[in-house]
C-alpha cells in the first residue's frame, strides 16, 4: 500500500517536473543584446552652389556698382565699373580772384583787368555770391557828395550805383552790397569802375590820393563767387588728372589663376564743362599680380588723346552731362593681357587741352558744377580658364548626438562625399576638423586636398555638356573619428580648376551647378 | 548609442513574435478526455457521471506556434545569468512574411452542481490572453542589422497584431435528456483587459536608404487602436518613448458577451458522439481608455541643408546636426483619437467522439475549426486512451494542423479518491522541450469532484 502511494507521487513528480521548462518564464525585458555587428548610413549635409552667385562673389571688385547680366543664351556678363576721378572746374578755372585789400580807384572812370585763366575771354559771369563794400577818404576841408558806378554789373536791368556824402577830412564805408544775382558783362577780361563826385559849391572833383600811389577810392569784395562764366576758351593745356588706384577682385581670400576670355573695358569720361577739351592720356599702367606694369596699349586713342563730347552753349545745353565712352578690348588693345594678369593697381595720368582745334568762334561756358568725371567699367563674358583658383572658409561644427556616441560599440565609419557638378569647373577640396582655438586636431582626407569634383564635360566651345557625378569615400578608423566627432570648426579649403586642367577657356553659364553632398556609415558593434 | 535604447522594444518584440500570438486554443486532447472536469470548457453540456458537486482548481493552458521552425532558443540564450537576446540566429530562419498566435487561458476557478431533474449547473472565472502577430522579415533585419546593408532597398517594417486579454464569467446550464443526450449551453461576460489592435488598411511603414548619401526615406500609413496599453507615443529626443498603462486585471467599462453551445450523444454502450460552439458571437466593445493612433505621411531626411549662397556669402557660420536629426521623428508623429473599437473573439467548433474498446481502452476522433477575421484554421485528431490503473489514465494523440502533421500528444490523467490532476498536450515533445520548438501546447489543472 505504500509503494502504491509512493508510486502515485513519484509519478506526479515526473510528469510535471517534465512540463517545467513550459512553466519556467525568461524575463525578456531584462534580455541583453547578443554581441553583433550592425551598419548604419544616413546623410549628414548637401548643399548646391550656383555659378551665377559663386561667381558674382568671386569675380566682385573694390570699385562699385557689380553687375552680373545673363545673357539670352546664359552666359554671364560681369559688369563691374566706379568713378576712377572727377574734376571740378573750379579745380583748373580760377575767375575773378580779387585782392583781398580794396581794389584801388584812381580816377573816376578805371577798367580793372580780371583775373583769368591764360587764353580765356569772359563775355559775361553771373555772381552767385559777394558783398561789396565802396571806401571813400574825403582829402577835402569840404564835404564831397557824389555817385559811384559799376556800369557792367547790373541785376533786373539796373546798373549798380551808390551815392555817397563824406564829411570833409573824413573817410567812410558804404554799407556792404550783396551782390548776388549781379550779371557782369565784358569782353575785354577788365571791369569798369566809374565816380561822380562834388564839393558843395557843384564842382566835381577827383578824390585825392591819401598817400603817394593809395587812392582815395576803393572797392572790397568779400566772398565772391561766380556761378556761371561764358566767354572764350582758346588753346590751353593743363593738368587733368593724376592717381594711383588698388583693384582688387580677390574680396573671398582666393588664390589661384583665372584667365578670362576677352575682356572689354569703357572708359567713360562724363563732361560738363561748355567747352571743348581734348584729353589726353600721359600715362595709363596697369601693376598686374606678379608686379609687373602693363602698358595699355591701344589703337582708340589719337595720338594718346581723345576728343571729349560737351554741352554746347550755342545748342543751349549749359547744365548737360555729355558722354564720351572709350571702349578697349581685344582688338584695339592689348586689354585681355591685361586683365588676365590680375591687375592690383591702376597708374594714370591724364591731362586736357582746351580748344584744341584752336577755334576762334566758339564760345564756351562753365558753371561752378561743371565737371569732368572718369569712369571705368569693366565687362567680362564668364568665358575662361581656372587653375587652383581657391577659396576658403571656416565654420562652427556641432555634431550634437553623434558627440555622445560611445566609440567603444564603433568599428569604423565611412564618409561618403557626393558631387554632382554640372560645370566645367573641378574642384579639389580639403576639410579641416578644428578644436575650440582653431588648432587642427585631424583632416577629412590625408595629405594633400583631393579632387572631390571633376568638371562636367565641354565641347569644342567651352560649354558644358551633361553633368559629372563624383563618388569619393573616406573611411576613417575609430581613433581618427573620435577626434573629428569632438570637433567645433570645420576648417575648409576648395581649389577650382576648369576643364582640361585650366588650359581650356570654358563657358560658365547662370544655369549651371554644383551640388556637394556628404554622408556617413557607422558600423557598430554590441 | 541611441540605439540601445531599441533593446527593450527588440526584446518585447521578439517575445510577441515567438510567444506572443494570437489564435484560437487547440485542445484537441481535452476535448477527448471528458472524465476530466475542464474539458466542460470545450462543451458545456458534458459534466462528470455519477458526480454531484465540483470544485474546479486552477488551470492552466498554453498554445503558442510561429510559422517556420523558429524556436525560442534561437531567439534567446542563457549566458551565466544573463538572458541574451540574439535575433541574427533567428533571422535567418525567417519567411519574408511571418506568423505566430499565443492563446492563454488561465482558469481561476469553477463549479458545478448537479440539479434535480438531470439539470446541470456550472460557473467559472478565466483570465484569456489571445494575440496574434504578422510581421515582416525586413522588420527584424533592420532592426538588428542597421539599414546599411538595406541600401537602395525599399524596407516594410509594419507588423499587424491583434492583442487582448480579458477576464471571463461564466455560467451554464445543461440537461440530460432520457440516457443518451445531454445538451448545455453557456453565457460568458466578457470584460475586456486591455487591447492592442493594428488597423489591417493601414500597416505600411516603409524605410528607404538612399545610394547617393543615404538620405532616409520613412512613409507611413499606419495605424493602430489601443485600450489601456499605449496611452501616449513620444517620438521626441531622438527615441521612441511609448507610454505603457499598468496592466490590471480588473474589471472594466470594456464589456462583451460570448456563448457556448455543445451537445453530446450516448449513441449505444461503446460509442459516445460530441459537438461544440464557443465563443460564439464574442466580442468585446472597447470604450474606456480606447483611442486610435495613426500615421500619415512621408518624410525624408537629406541631412542638413546649408544653401549655397551662404557658402558663398560666408554666412554659413556654423553646422549643427542637432536639429536636423531631431525631424526625423516628426515623421512617426502619431496622431492620438479617442475611439471606440471591437475585438472579436476567434469562434471555435468542436466535432468528435469515443468509442469503447474495453474497459481499458478507447478510441475516438476529433475535428477542430476555428475561424476569425484575420485567419481560418482546422485541425483533426485521434487518440487512444487507456486506463492503466483505477486511478490513473493515460491518452495519445496524433493530429494534425496548419502547423505541422507530426504532432503526437499526450495526457495523464490522475484521480485519487476526490482529486482530479491532469496534463496534457496535443504535441507533447514541444510542451517538453518548448524552447526547442516552434509551437507549445499544453494544459494542466486539476478538481476536486465529489
Amino acid at each position: 500500500m505504500i509503494s502504491k502511494h509512493w508510486l502515485r507521487t513519484l509519478l506526479l513528480l515526473l510528469v510535471a517536473g517534465s512540463f517545467y521548462p513550459a512553466c519556467r518564464k525568461a524575463s525578456l525585458e531584462e534580455a541583453d543584446i547578443a554581441d553583433h555587428t550592425a551598419e548604419f548610413a544616413f546623410p549628414l549635409l548637401q548643399t548646391t552652389l550656383n555659378l551665377k552667385d559663386l561667381m558674382f562673389t568671386v569675380l566682385n571688385d573694390s570699385l562699385s556698382s557689380d553687375t552680373i547680366v545673363v545673357n539670352p543664351d546664359n552666359t554671364m556678363t560681369l559688369y563691374y565699373s566706379g568713378d576712377v576721378a572727377e574734376k571740378p572746374a573750379t579745380d583748373i578755372f580760377e575767375f575773378f580772384k580779387f585782392p583781398d585789400a580794396p581794389i584801388p580807384v584812381p580816377d573816376t572812370f578805371y577798367k580793372f583787368p580780371i583775373d583769368v585763366p591764360d587764353s580765356v575771354y569772359v563775355h559775361r559771369a553771373d555772381v552767385k555770391s559777394g558783398i561789396l563794400t565802396v571806401v571813400l577818404n574825403n582829402g577835402f576841408d569840404e564835404p564831397v557828395h557824389g555817385t559811384f558806378h559799376i556800369p557792367q554789373m547790373s541785376k533786373n536791368g539796373q546798373s549798380f550805383s551808390y551815392d555817397f556824402n563824406v564829411p570833409g577830412k573824413q573817410f567812410a564805408l558804404s554799407p556792404g552790397f550783396d551782390l548776388t544775382g549781379y550779371q557782369l558783362l565784358s569782353d575785354s577780361n577788365t571791369l569798369e569802375f566809374r565816380y561822380e563826385a562834388y564839393l558843395p559849391d557843384g564842382s566835381r572833383v577827383v578824390l585825392p590820393e591819401i598817400s603817394p600811389g593809395i587812392a582815395g577810392v576803393g572797392i572790397l569784395l568779400n566772398g565772391f563767387t561766380l556761378s556761371y562764366v561764358e566767354g572764350y576758351w582758346g588753346f590751353a593745356e593743363y593738368p587733368l588728372t593724376l592717381d594711383t588706384i588698388d583693384i582688387d577682385i580677390n574680396q573671398t581670400n582666393l588664390k589661384g589663376n583665372i584667365q578670362v576670355k576677352d575682356p572689354k573695358v569703357t572708359m567713360t569720361v562724363a563732361n560738363s564743362w561748355g567747352f571743348p577739351t581734348r584729353g589726353v592720356v600721359k600715362y595709363l599702367s596697369f601693376i598686374g599680380k606678379d608686379g609687373q606694369e602693363y602698358k595699355l596699349e591701344s589703337t582708340v586713342f589719337n595720338g594718346d588723346s581723345i576728343d571729349f563730347e560737351y554741352p554746347s552753349l550755342v545748342a543751349g545745353e549749359v547744365g548737360q552731362t555729355k558722354y564720351t565712352h572709350i571702349v578697349l578690348d581685344g582688338t584695339n588693345s592689348n586689354i585681355g593681357t591685361i586683365f588676365n594678369a590680375q591687375p592690383t593697381q591702376l597708374i594714370y595720368e591724364v591731362a586736357g587741352i582746351s580748344n584744341a582745334k584752336l577755334d576762334p568762334t566758339i564760345v564756351g561756358f562753365l558753371t561752378d558744377e561743371s565737371t569732368i568725371a572718369l569712369r571705368m567699367s569693366v565687362e567680362l563674358v564668364l568665358e575662361g580658364s581656372a587653375q587652383d583658383f581657391g577659396a576658403e572658409q571656416t565654420l562652427d561644427l556641432n555634431f550634437g548626438g553623434f558627440s555622445d556616441l560611445d566609440t567603444d560599440n564603433i568599428e569604423e565609419v565611412e564618409f561618403k562625399v557626393v558631387t554632382e557638378n554640372q560645370t566645367p569647373i573641378s574642384t579639389s577640396l580639403q576639410l579641416y576638423f578644428q578644436d575650440e582655438d582653431a588648432n587642427t586636431i585631424d583632416s577629412l582626407f590625408l595629405g594633400d586636398p583631393q579632387f572631390i569634383m571633376q568638371a562636367a564635360p565641354v565641347d569644342a566651345n567651352g560649354n558644358s555638356i551633361g553633368q559629372q557625378r563624383t563618388e569619393t569615400f573616406v573611411p576613417m578608423d575609430v581613433a581618427r573619428f573620435e577626434r573629428v566627432r569632438e570637433a567645433k570648426k570645420m576648417y575648409l579649403k576648395t581649389f577650382f580648376t576648369t576643364a582640361d586642367g585650366g588650359t581650356v577657356p570654358v563657358k560658365l553659364l547662370a544655369t549651371q551647378n554644383a551640388t556637394v553632398k556628404l554622408g556617413l556609415k557607422i558600423k557598430t558593434r554590441f | 548609442m541611441k540605439t540601445i535604447r531599441f533593446a527593450p522594444y527588440i526584446a518585447m518584440l521578439a517575445g510577441i513574435a515567438w510567444t506572443g500570438i494570437a489564435f484560437g486554443q487547440q485542445e484537441l486532447i481535452l476535448h477527448q478526455e471528458t472524465d476530466i472536469w475542464q474539458s466542460n470548457a470545450l462543451n458545456p453540456a458534458l459534466f462528470p457521471k455519477e458526480k454531484r458537486f465540483v470544485i474546479g482548481l486552477p488551470s492552466f493552458g498554453l498554445d503558442a506556434s510561429h510559422s517556420g521552425d523558429i524556436t525560442y532558443n534561437d531567439l534567446l540564450r542563457r549566458q551565466g545569468d544573463r538572458t541574451i537576446l540574439d535575433l541574427g540566429k533567428a533571422i535567418d530562419k525567417l519567411e519574408p512574411e511571418n506568423d505566430g498566435h499565443y492563446d492563454q487561458r488561465f482558469e481561476t476557478f469553477s463549479l458545478g452542481l448537479r440539479l434535480p431533474g438531470n439539470w446541470f449547473l456550472q460557473a467559472g472565472h478565466a483570465v484569456r490572453i489571445n494575440a496574434a502577430l504578422r510581421y515582416p522579415k525586413a522588420l527584424a533585419e533592420l532592426i538588428w542589422n542597421g539599414n546599411a546593408p538595406y541600401i537602395g532597398q525599399n524596407l516594410n517594417v509594419g507588423f499587424s497584431t491583434t492583442t487582448f486579454d480579458w477576464n471571463e464569467l461564466s455560467i451554464g446550464l445543461s440537461r440530460r435528456f432520457g440516457t443518451s443526450l445531454s445538451i448545455g449551453a453557456r453565457a460568458k461576460f466578457l470584460s475586456g483587459i486591455s487591447s492592442l489592435q493594428t488597423d489591417d488598411q493601414r500597416r505600411a511603414i516603409q524605410v528607404y536608404t538612399d545610394p547617393d548619401i543615404y538620405q532616409l526615406t520613412l512613409q507611413t500609413d499606419y495605424a493602430f487602436h489601443s485600450s489601456s496599453i499605449v496611452s501616449a507615443i513620444d517620438t521626441s529626443g531622438l527615441g521612441f518613448d511609448l507610454a505603457l498603462n499598468e496592466l490590471k486585471n480588473g474589471f472594466s467599462a470594456n464589456t462583451g458577451w460570448a456563448f457556448d453551445l455543445g451537445v453530446q450523444l450516448q449513441a449505444g454502450e461503446r460509442l459516445t458522439l460530441r459537438a461544440s460552439v464557443l465563443d460564439l458571437g464574442g466580442s468585446i466593445s472597447w470604450k474606456k481608455n480606447s483611442n486610435y493612433f495613426y500615421s500619415n505621411g512621408s518624410f525624408t531626411y537629406d541631412g542638413v541643408v546649408i544653401p549655397g549662397t551662404d557658402i558663398i556669402n560666408g554666412t554659413t557660420d556654423s553646422l549643427d546636426f542637432t536639429a536636423a536629426l531631431d525631424t526625423l521623428n516628426d515623421a512617426l508623429d502619431f496622431q492620438k483619437t479617442p475611439e471606440a473599437f471591437t475585438s472579436a473573439l476567434p469562434t471555435r467548433y468542436y466535432v468528435g467522439g469515443n468509442f469503447k474498446l474495453n474497459d481499458r481502452w478507447s478510441v475516438g476522433a476529433v475535428l477542430m475549426h476555428q475561424s476569425s477575421e484575420a485567419r481560418s484554421a482546422t485541425s483533426f485528431g485521434i487518440n487512444a486512451r487507456w486506463a492503466v490503473l483505477n486511478w490513473l489514465s493515460l491518452g495519445t494523440m496524433y493530429s494534425v494542423n496548419d502547423h505541422s502533421v507530426t504532432n503526437v500528444g499526450l495526457s495523464i490523467y490522475a484521480h485519487p479518491g476526490p482529486v482530479q490532476v491532469f496534463i496534457l498536450s496535443d504535441n507533447a515533445l514541444n510542451a517538453i522541450t518548448p524552447y526547442g520548438s516552434a509551437a507549445v501546447n499544453f494544459r494542466f489543472g486539476g478538481a476536486i469532484v465529489f
